[in-house]
Protein backbone atom coordinates (compact mmCIF):
# COMPACT_ATOMS: atom_id res chain seq x y z
CA UNK A 1 0.00 0.00 0.00
CA UNK A 2 1.16 3.63 -0.94
CA UNK A 3 0.01 6.95 0.31
CA UNK A 4 0.64 9.01 -2.84
CA UNK A 5 0.18 12.69 -2.02
CA UNK A 6 -0.53 15.17 -4.32
CA UNK A 7 1.44 18.95 -3.83
CA UNK A 8 0.12 22.19 -5.78
CA UNK A 9 0.08 21.53 -9.38
CA UNK A 10 0.32 18.45 -8.98
CA UNK A 11 -1.52 14.94 -10.27
CA UNK A 12 -0.92 11.28 -8.85
CA UNK A 13 -2.85 8.35 -10.45
CA UNK A 14 -3.16 4.56 -9.47
CA UNK A 15 -4.46 1.43 -10.23
CA UNK A 16 -3.45 -0.44 -6.93
CA UNK A 17 -6.78 -0.88 -4.78
CA UNK A 18 -4.54 -0.68 -1.89
CA UNK A 19 -3.24 2.94 -2.65
CA UNK A 20 -4.65 6.05 -0.70
CA UNK A 21 -4.40 9.57 -2.73
CA UNK A 22 -4.37 12.83 -0.73
CA UNK A 23 -3.99 16.90 -1.11
CA UNK A 24 -3.76 19.42 1.64
CA UNK A 25 -4.91 22.68 2.40
CA UNK A 26 -7.20 23.44 -0.64
CA UNK A 27 -7.95 27.30 -0.68
CA UNK A 28 -9.15 28.53 -3.43
CA UNK A 29 -7.45 25.55 -5.36
CA UNK A 30 -9.53 22.57 -7.28
CA UNK A 31 -8.83 19.16 -5.77
CA UNK A 32 -10.48 16.69 -8.37
CA UNK A 33 -10.85 13.21 -7.82
CA UNK A 34 -11.57 10.05 -11.23
CA UNK A 35 -12.09 7.25 -10.30
CA UNK A 36 -13.55 3.90 -12.75
CA UNK A 37 -15.32 1.58 -10.03
CA UNK A 38 -15.20 -1.46 -12.33
CA UNK A 39 -11.12 -1.68 -13.05
CA UNK A 40 -10.59 0.59 -9.80
CA UNK A 41 -8.17 2.83 -11.51
CA UNK A 42 -8.54 5.97 -10.10
CA UNK A 43 -6.55 9.90 -9.59
CA UNK A 44 -6.16 13.47 -7.96
CA UNK A 45 -5.35 16.78 -9.15
CA UNK A 46 -4.99 19.97 -7.11
CA UNK A 47 -4.53 22.25 -9.85
CA UNK A 48 -4.41 26.35 -8.68
CA UNK A 49 -4.97 28.61 -11.81
CA UNK A 50 -8.13 28.26 -14.56
CA UNK A 51 -6.29 28.97 -18.03
CA UNK A 52 -2.51 28.40 -18.99
CA UNK A 53 -2.60 31.23 -21.92
CA UNK A 54 -1.09 33.83 -18.65
CA UNK A 55 1.66 31.41 -19.04
CA UNK A 56 1.98 28.69 -21.28
CA UNK A 57 5.70 27.93 -20.71
CA UNK A 58 4.96 27.06 -17.24
CA UNK A 59 2.06 24.95 -18.62
CA UNK A 60 4.58 22.72 -20.37
CA UNK A 61 6.71 22.29 -17.16
CA UNK A 62 3.73 21.75 -14.67
CA UNK A 63 0.93 21.07 -16.38
CA UNK A 64 -1.11 20.40 -13.63
CA UNK A 65 -0.73 24.09 -12.64
CA UNK A 66 -4.06 24.71 -14.26
CA UNK A 67 -7.19 23.55 -15.45
CA UNK A 68 -7.06 23.80 -18.88
CA UNK A 69 -3.55 21.43 -19.33
CA UNK A 70 -4.31 19.32 -16.10
CA UNK A 71 -7.16 18.42 -16.19
CA UNK A 72 -6.92 16.61 -19.92
CA UNK A 73 -3.49 15.33 -18.75
CA UNK A 74 -5.19 13.33 -15.52
CA UNK A 75 -8.18 11.92 -18.31
CA UNK A 76 -5.37 10.62 -20.16
CA UNK A 77 -3.24 8.71 -17.74
CA UNK A 78 -6.21 7.10 -16.17
CA UNK A 79 -8.01 6.26 -19.36
CA UNK A 80 -4.20 5.04 -20.59
CA UNK A 81 -4.43 2.85 -17.09
CA UNK A 82 -7.39 0.97 -18.18
CA UNK A 83 -10.19 3.64 -16.75
CA UNK A 84 -13.20 3.75 -18.77
CA UNK A 85 -14.57 7.59 -19.90
CA UNK A 86 -18.17 6.56 -19.34
CA UNK A 87 -17.79 4.90 -16.28
CA UNK A 88 -15.37 7.99 -14.40
CA UNK A 89 -16.99 8.57 -11.25
CA UNK A 90 -15.58 12.61 -11.10
CA UNK A 91 -15.75 14.54 -7.41
CA UNK A 92 -14.68 17.69 -6.54
CA UNK A 93 -13.42 20.17 -3.89
CA UNK A 94 -12.05 23.28 -2.93
CA UNK A 95 -12.91 26.64 -4.37
CA UNK A 96 -12.44 28.64 -1.08
CA UNK A 97 -12.53 32.41 -1.10
CA UNK A 98 -11.77 35.20 0.90
CA UNK A 99 -14.80 37.10 2.26
CA UNK A 100 -17.28 38.79 0.79
CA UNK A 101 -14.94 38.17 -2.54
CA UNK A 102 -17.55 38.64 -5.44
CA UNK A 103 -15.26 41.02 -7.86
CA UNK A 104 -11.62 41.03 -7.26
CA UNK A 105 -9.58 38.23 -8.41
CA UNK A 106 -12.33 35.57 -7.21
CA UNK A 107 -9.74 32.53 -8.56
CA UNK A 108 -11.56 30.34 -6.41
CA UNK A 109 -14.87 29.96 -8.21
CA UNK A 110 -13.52 30.96 -11.39
CA UNK A 111 -11.61 27.33 -11.28
CA UNK A 112 -14.86 25.61 -10.37
CA UNK A 113 -16.41 27.61 -13.54
CA UNK A 114 -13.71 26.09 -15.84
CA UNK A 115 -13.58 23.03 -14.69
CA UNK A 116 -17.56 22.01 -15.29
CA UNK A 117 -17.16 23.68 -18.47
CA UNK A 118 -14.37 21.23 -19.84
CA UNK A 119 -15.82 18.43 -18.17
CA UNK A 120 -19.19 19.34 -19.64
CA UNK A 121 -17.02 19.29 -23.52
CA UNK A 122 -16.16 16.25 -22.37
CA UNK A 123 -19.40 14.44 -21.58
CA UNK A 124 -18.23 13.81 -18.20
CA UNK A 125 -20.76 14.30 -15.29
CA UNK A 126 -19.64 15.58 -11.58
CA UNK A 127 -21.07 13.15 -8.98
CA UNK A 128 -20.56 15.48 -5.88
CA UNK A 129 -19.10 18.48 -5.03
CA UNK A 130 -17.63 20.21 -1.98
CA UNK A 131 -16.70 23.90 -3.08
CA UNK A 132 -16.92 27.71 -1.61
CA UNK A 133 -16.26 29.00 1.61
CA UNK A 134 -13.82 30.62 3.59
CA UNK A 135 -12.34 27.26 4.46
CA UNK A 136 -9.70 25.01 3.93
CA UNK A 137 -9.96 21.72 2.85
CA UNK A 138 -7.85 18.56 3.21
CA UNK A 139 -9.30 15.67 0.43
CA UNK A 140 -8.58 11.79 0.94
CA UNK A 141 -8.82 9.20 -1.94
CA UNK A 142 -9.27 5.87 -1.76
CA UNK A 143 -8.40 3.51 -4.56
CA UNK A 144 -10.33 0.25 -3.47
CA UNK A 145 -13.51 1.42 -2.67
CA UNK A 146 -13.36 5.01 -4.47
CA UNK A 147 -14.66 6.41 -1.11
CA UNK A 148 -13.46 10.24 -0.95
CA UNK A 149 -13.25 12.57 2.26
CA UNK A 150 -12.75 15.64 3.47
CA UNK A 151 -11.65 17.12 6.47
CA UNK A 152 -11.95 20.72 6.96
CA UNK A 153 -12.71 22.73 10.53
CA UNK A 154 -15.92 21.86 10.17
CA UNK A 155 -15.40 18.25 10.42
CA UNK A 156 -15.05 15.16 8.05
CA UNK A 157 -17.50 14.27 5.09
CA UNK A 158 -17.53 12.18 3.00
CA UNK A 159 -18.65 13.41 -0.85
CA UNK B 1 -4.28 45.09 34.03
CA UNK B 2 -6.56 44.55 31.38
CA UNK B 3 -6.21 41.77 28.94
CA UNK B 4 -5.00 44.08 26.07
CA UNK B 5 -2.29 45.16 28.58
CA UNK B 6 -1.54 41.80 29.37
CA UNK B 7 -0.38 41.05 25.88
CA UNK B 8 1.23 43.93 25.18
CA UNK B 9 3.63 43.83 28.38
CA UNK B 10 4.62 40.17 26.44
CA UNK B 11 6.04 42.58 23.74
CA UNK B 12 9.21 43.20 26.07
CA UNK B 13 10.62 39.23 26.08
CA UNK B 14 9.41 38.54 22.56
CA UNK B 15 13.18 37.51 21.27
CA UNK B 16 14.79 39.87 19.40
CA UNK B 17 15.88 40.14 15.35
CA UNK B 18 19.10 39.06 14.66
CA UNK B 19 21.76 42.53 14.50
CA UNK B 20 22.37 41.65 11.21
CA UNK B 21 19.01 42.28 9.80
CA UNK B 22 18.98 45.61 10.99
CA UNK B 23 22.18 46.17 9.33
CA UNK B 24 21.54 45.12 5.80
CA UNK B 25 17.71 46.42 6.30
CA UNK B 26 19.99 49.95 7.04
CA UNK B 27 21.80 49.21 3.68
CA UNK B 28 19.58 48.43 1.45
CA UNK B 29 17.35 51.39 2.21
CA UNK B 30 19.72 53.72 1.29
CA UNK B 31 19.13 55.26 -2.16
CA UNK B 32 22.90 55.07 -3.45
CA UNK B 33 23.66 51.57 -1.64
CA UNK B 34 25.54 49.30 -4.10
CA UNK B 35 26.40 45.50 -4.04
CA UNK B 36 29.26 45.95 -1.96
CA UNK B 37 27.55 47.61 1.01
CA UNK B 38 25.44 44.26 1.35
CA UNK B 39 28.39 41.95 0.30
CA UNK B 40 30.66 43.52 3.32
CA UNK B 41 28.37 43.49 5.52
CA UNK B 42 27.39 39.69 4.60
CA UNK B 43 31.10 38.82 4.48
CA UNK B 44 31.31 40.38 8.57
CA UNK B 45 29.11 36.82 9.45
CA UNK B 46 30.79 33.83 8.52
CA UNK B 47 27.75 31.97 9.42
CA UNK B 48 25.63 34.18 7.10
CA UNK B 49 28.24 33.98 4.37
CA UNK B 50 28.85 30.00 5.00
CA UNK B 51 24.63 30.45 4.63
CA UNK B 52 24.42 32.70 1.51
CA UNK B 53 27.58 30.61 -0.36
CA UNK B 54 25.63 27.10 0.33
CA UNK B 55 22.92 28.72 -1.26
CA UNK B 56 23.92 30.36 -4.45
CA UNK B 57 25.82 26.88 -4.95
CA UNK B 58 22.25 24.82 -4.21
CA UNK B 59 21.45 22.54 -7.29
CA UNK B 60 18.66 24.67 -8.61
CA UNK B 61 20.61 27.56 -9.20
CA UNK B 62 22.81 25.03 -11.76
CA UNK B 63 26.49 27.01 -11.97
CA UNK B 64 28.80 24.65 -13.36
CA UNK B 65 31.75 26.56 -11.36
CA UNK B 66 30.96 26.94 -7.98
CA UNK B 67 30.54 30.38 -6.05
CA UNK B 68 33.21 31.34 -3.75
CA UNK B 69 32.56 34.69 -2.72
CA UNK B 70 29.94 36.64 -1.80
CA UNK B 71 31.03 39.21 -4.30
CA UNK B 72 31.09 36.83 -7.18
CA UNK B 73 27.69 35.76 -5.59
CA UNK B 74 26.25 39.07 -5.66
CA UNK B 75 27.68 39.62 -9.56
CA UNK B 76 26.00 35.90 -10.70
CA UNK B 77 23.10 36.16 -8.71
CA UNK B 78 22.28 40.18 -7.89
CA UNK B 79 22.14 42.27 -4.57
CA UNK B 80 19.30 42.00 -4.28
CA UNK B 81 18.73 37.91 -4.20
CA UNK B 82 21.53 37.86 -1.90
CA UNK B 83 19.79 40.34 0.35
CA UNK B 84 16.83 38.37 0.18
CA UNK B 85 18.72 34.74 0.95
CA UNK B 86 20.41 36.24 3.94
CA UNK B 87 17.12 37.75 5.90
CA UNK B 88 15.34 34.41 4.66
CA UNK B 89 18.11 32.30 6.65
CA UNK B 90 18.41 34.86 9.48
CA UNK B 91 14.39 35.11 10.13
CA UNK B 92 13.65 31.65 9.90
CA UNK B 93 14.72 31.02 13.54
CA UNK B 94 12.06 33.63 14.70
CA UNK B 95 9.56 32.42 12.81
CA UNK B 96 9.49 28.49 12.40
CA UNK B 97 8.23 27.49 15.62
CA UNK B 98 4.41 26.31 16.09
CA UNK B 99 1.92 28.83 17.07
CA UNK B 100 -0.71 27.66 19.50
CA UNK B 101 -3.82 29.42 18.97
CA UNK B 102 -3.57 29.78 15.64
CA UNK B 103 -3.14 26.09 15.06
CA UNK B 104 0.57 26.78 12.77
CA UNK B 105 2.21 23.47 13.04
CA UNK B 106 6.21 23.56 12.76
CA UNK B 107 7.10 25.82 9.90
CA UNK B 108 3.68 26.82 9.03
CA UNK B 109 3.70 30.57 9.52
CA UNK B 110 7.24 29.98 8.21
CA UNK B 111 6.28 29.00 4.98
CA UNK B 112 3.09 31.34 5.23
CA UNK B 113 5.75 34.10 5.51
CA UNK B 114 8.09 33.09 2.96
CA UNK B 115 5.25 32.98 0.55
CA UNK B 116 3.76 35.94 0.89
CA UNK B 117 7.48 37.80 0.53
CA UNK B 118 8.29 35.93 -2.85
CA UNK B 119 4.41 36.64 -4.05
CA UNK B 120 5.48 40.14 -3.01
CA UNK B 121 8.75 40.27 -4.77
CA UNK B 122 7.00 38.74 -8.37
CA UNK B 123 4.55 41.68 -7.69
CA UNK B 124 6.96 44.00 -7.43
CA UNK B 125 8.85 42.73 -10.65
CA UNK B 126 5.51 42.10 -12.98
CA UNK B 127 4.72 45.84 -11.55
CA UNK B 128 7.62 47.75 -11.90
CA UNK B 129 8.04 48.84 -8.29
CA UNK B 130 11.09 49.45 -6.48
CA UNK B 131 11.95 49.26 -2.88
CA UNK B 132 11.83 44.91 -3.06
CA UNK B 133 14.41 44.77 0.00
CA UNK B 134 11.90 46.84 2.22
CA UNK B 135 8.90 45.18 0.79
CA UNK B 136 10.55 41.92 1.02
CA UNK B 137 11.23 42.26 4.64
CA UNK B 138 7.76 43.91 5.58
CA UNK B 139 6.29 40.72 4.13
CA UNK B 140 8.27 37.98 5.59
CA UNK B 141 7.66 39.82 9.25
CA UNK B 142 3.90 40.81 8.39
CA UNK B 143 1.92 38.18 10.79
CA UNK B 144 5.00 37.97 13.69
CA UNK B 145 2.46 39.48 16.28
CA UNK B 146 0.64 35.93 15.51
CA UNK B 147 3.42 34.49 17.81
CA UNK B 148 2.44 36.84 20.83
CA UNK B 149 -0.91 36.95 20.56
CA UNK B 150 -1.67 33.18 19.87
CA UNK B 151 -0.79 32.09 23.11
CA UNK B 152 -3.64 34.26 24.13
CA UNK B 153 -5.94 33.12 21.85
CA UNK B 154 -5.77 29.61 22.69
CA UNK B 155 -9.04 30.56 25.65
CA UNK B 156 -11.09 32.94 23.24
CA UNK B 157 -10.82 31.00 20.07
CA UNK B 158 -14.66 30.22 20.68
CA UNK B 159 -15.77 33.76 21.19
CA UNK B 160 -13.55 35.04 18.32
CA UNK B 161 -15.30 32.38 15.64
CA UNK B 162 -18.79 33.18 16.96
CA UNK B 163 -18.50 36.85 16.49
CA UNK B 164 -16.81 36.44 13.01
CA UNK B 165 -19.90 33.96 12.02
CA UNK B 166 -22.33 36.17 13.46
CA UNK B 167 -21.18 39.62 12.44
CA UNK B 168 -19.72 38.10 9.42
CA UNK B 169 -16.50 40.28 10.56
CA UNK B 170 -12.69 39.35 9.47
CA UNK B 171 -11.10 37.94 11.72
CA UNK B 172 -8.47 40.56 12.92
CA UNK B 173 -11.43 42.51 13.85
CA UNK B 174 -12.73 39.88 15.69
CA UNK B 175 -9.33 39.74 17.36
CA UNK B 176 -9.45 43.05 18.45
CA UNK B 177 -12.82 42.83 19.31
CA UNK B 178 -12.30 40.31 21.58
CA UNK B 179 -8.80 40.66 22.85
CA UNK B 180 -8.36 44.33 22.74
CA UNK B 181 -5.63 44.02 19.95
CA UNK B 182 -5.05 42.20 16.90
CA UNK B 183 -2.04 40.54 15.37
CA UNK B 184 -1.22 42.75 13.04
CA UNK B 185 -0.91 45.95 16.10
CA UNK B 186 1.00 43.55 17.97
CA UNK B 187 3.06 42.96 15.02
CA UNK B 188 3.87 47.03 14.41
CA UNK B 189 4.58 47.36 17.90
CA UNK B 190 7.14 44.61 18.04
CA UNK B 191 8.58 46.45 14.60
CA UNK B 192 8.55 49.89 16.41
CA UNK B 193 10.70 48.19 19.44
CA UNK B 194 13.49 46.91 16.74
CA UNK B 195 13.50 51.02 15.13
CA UNK B 196 12.44 49.70 12.05
CA UNK B 197 11.96 51.91 8.91
CA UNK B 198 8.00 53.11 9.23
CA UNK B 199 7.73 51.64 5.73
CA UNK B 200 7.78 48.41 7.23
CA UNK B 201 6.01 49.26 10.35
CA UNK B 202 3.09 50.64 8.52
CA UNK B 203 3.04 47.39 6.30
CA UNK B 204 2.85 45.30 9.27
CA UNK B 205 0.29 47.05 11.22
CA UNK B 206 -2.67 47.62 8.07
CA UNK B 207 -1.53 44.49 6.25
CA UNK B 208 -5.28 43.67 6.61
CA UNK B 209 -7.05 46.98 6.30
CA UNK B 210 -4.39 48.75 3.63
CA UNK B 211 -7.42 51.48 2.87
CA UNK B 212 -7.80 52.37 6.42
CA UNK B 213 -4.02 53.67 6.89
CA UNK B 214 -3.21 57.07 7.28
CA UNK B 215 -0.45 57.00 4.39
CA UNK B 216 -0.94 54.76 1.43
CA UNK B 217 2.17 53.42 -0.03
CA UNK B 218 2.74 51.15 -2.61
CA UNK B 219 4.27 48.84 -0.29
CA UNK B 220 1.37 48.34 2.13
CA UNK B 221 -0.60 47.54 -0.67
CA UNK B 222 1.41 44.89 -2.39
CA UNK B 223 1.93 43.31 1.24
CA UNK B 224 -1.60 43.17 1.57
CA UNK B 225 -2.43 41.57 -2.02
CA UNK B 226 0.21 39.01 -1.67
CA UNK B 227 -0.77 37.87 1.75
CA UNK B 228 -3.98 37.71 0.92
CA UNK B 229 -3.31 35.70 -2.65
CA UNK B 230 -1.02 33.28 0.03
CA UNK B 231 -4.22 33.12 1.91
CA UNK B 232 -5.95 31.68 -1.32
CA UNK B 233 -3.83 29.79 -2.08
CA UNK B 234 -3.20 27.54 1.34
CA UNK B 235 0.63 28.36 1.62
CA UNK B 236 0.49 27.88 5.77
CA UNK B 237 -3.18 27.63 6.88
CA UNK B 238 -3.63 28.55 10.68
CA UNK B 239 -7.16 28.44 12.72
CA UNK B 240 -8.08 31.66 10.85
CA UNK B 241 -8.00 30.12 7.58
CA UNK B 242 -9.21 32.44 4.71
CA UNK B 243 -11.49 34.54 6.73
CA UNK B 244 -9.98 37.70 6.07
CA UNK B 245 -11.08 40.44 3.06
CA UNK B 246 -9.04 41.56 -0.22
CA UNK B 247 -9.32 45.05 -0.72
CA UNK B 248 -10.55 46.04 -4.32
CA UNK B 249 -8.98 49.92 -3.89
CA UNK B 250 -5.25 48.20 -3.11
CA UNK B 251 -5.44 46.26 -6.38
CA UNK B 252 -6.90 49.37 -8.47
CA UNK B 253 -4.00 51.23 -6.48
CA UNK B 254 -0.75 49.31 -7.92
CA UNK B 255 -2.70 48.73 -11.29
CA UNK B 256 -3.08 44.66 -10.67
CA UNK B 257 -4.90 43.00 -13.26
CA UNK B 258 -6.00 39.38 -12.82
CA UNK B 259 -3.58 38.61 -15.48
CA UNK B 260 -0.45 40.23 -13.41
CA UNK B 261 -1.88 38.33 -9.90
CA UNK B 262 -2.24 34.69 -12.00
CA UNK B 263 1.35 35.47 -12.98
CA UNK B 264 2.81 36.36 -10.09
CA UNK B 265 1.05 33.33 -8.46
CA UNK B 266 2.51 31.04 -10.53
CA UNK B 267 6.07 32.33 -10.42
CA UNK B 268 5.90 31.98 -7.04
CA UNK B 269 4.59 28.40 -6.49
CA UNK B 270 7.20 27.45 -8.85
CA UNK B 271 10.14 29.24 -6.61
CA UNK B 272 8.89 28.43 -3.21
CA UNK B 273 9.99 25.15 -2.51
CA UNK B 274 13.82 25.46 -4.20
CA UNK B 275 13.96 28.10 -1.65
CA UNK B 276 12.22 26.99 1.36
CA UNK B 277 15.13 23.99 0.84
CA UNK B 278 17.58 26.07 0.55
CA UNK B 279 17.01 27.69 3.95
CA UNK B 280 15.87 25.46 6.41
CA UNK B 281 18.77 23.53 4.84
CA UNK B 282 21.21 26.51 6.88
CA UNK B 283 22.27 26.04 9.87
CA UNK B 284 20.07 28.02 12.62
CA UNK B 285 22.35 28.79 15.49
CA UNK B 286 22.28 32.59 16.40
CA UNK B 287 24.55 32.48 18.34
CA UNK B 288 26.36 36.15 19.11
CA UNK B 289 24.30 37.84 16.37
CA UNK B 290 21.19 38.16 18.78
CA UNK B 291 20.99 41.79 20.24
CA UNK B 292 19.16 42.86 23.48
CA UNK B 293 16.58 46.29 22.67
FE1 LIG C 1 -2.26 38.70 9.11
FE1 LIG D 1 -0.56 36.69 6.62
Amino acid sequence: MAVHVVGISDFRTSSNPDDIIITYSLGSCIGMTVYDPATRVGGMIHYMLPLSKISPDKALVKPAMFADTGVPELLKKVLELGASKSRLVVKVAGGSQLMDQHKVFNIGERNFLILRKILWKNNILIKAADVGGVISRTVRFELGTGKVTIKSSKGEVEL
Amino acid sequence: MNLKDKITAKISSFPTLPVMVSKLLHVINEPDAGAADVAKIIQYDPALTANVLKAANSAFLGFRSPVNSISEASFRLGTKWIYQIAVSSLIFSNMKKPVAGYDLGEEKLWKHSLSVALMSEALCTLLRIRDVGIIYTAALLHDMGKIVLGEHLVDHLGEIQSIVDEQEIPFEKAEDKIMGIDHAELGALIAERWRFPDTIIDCIRWHHNPDDAPQISNALDIVHIADSMSLMEGFGYGRDELQYRMSEQAVARVNATSAILELALSKTILTMEDIENIVKDMPTENSGREVKT
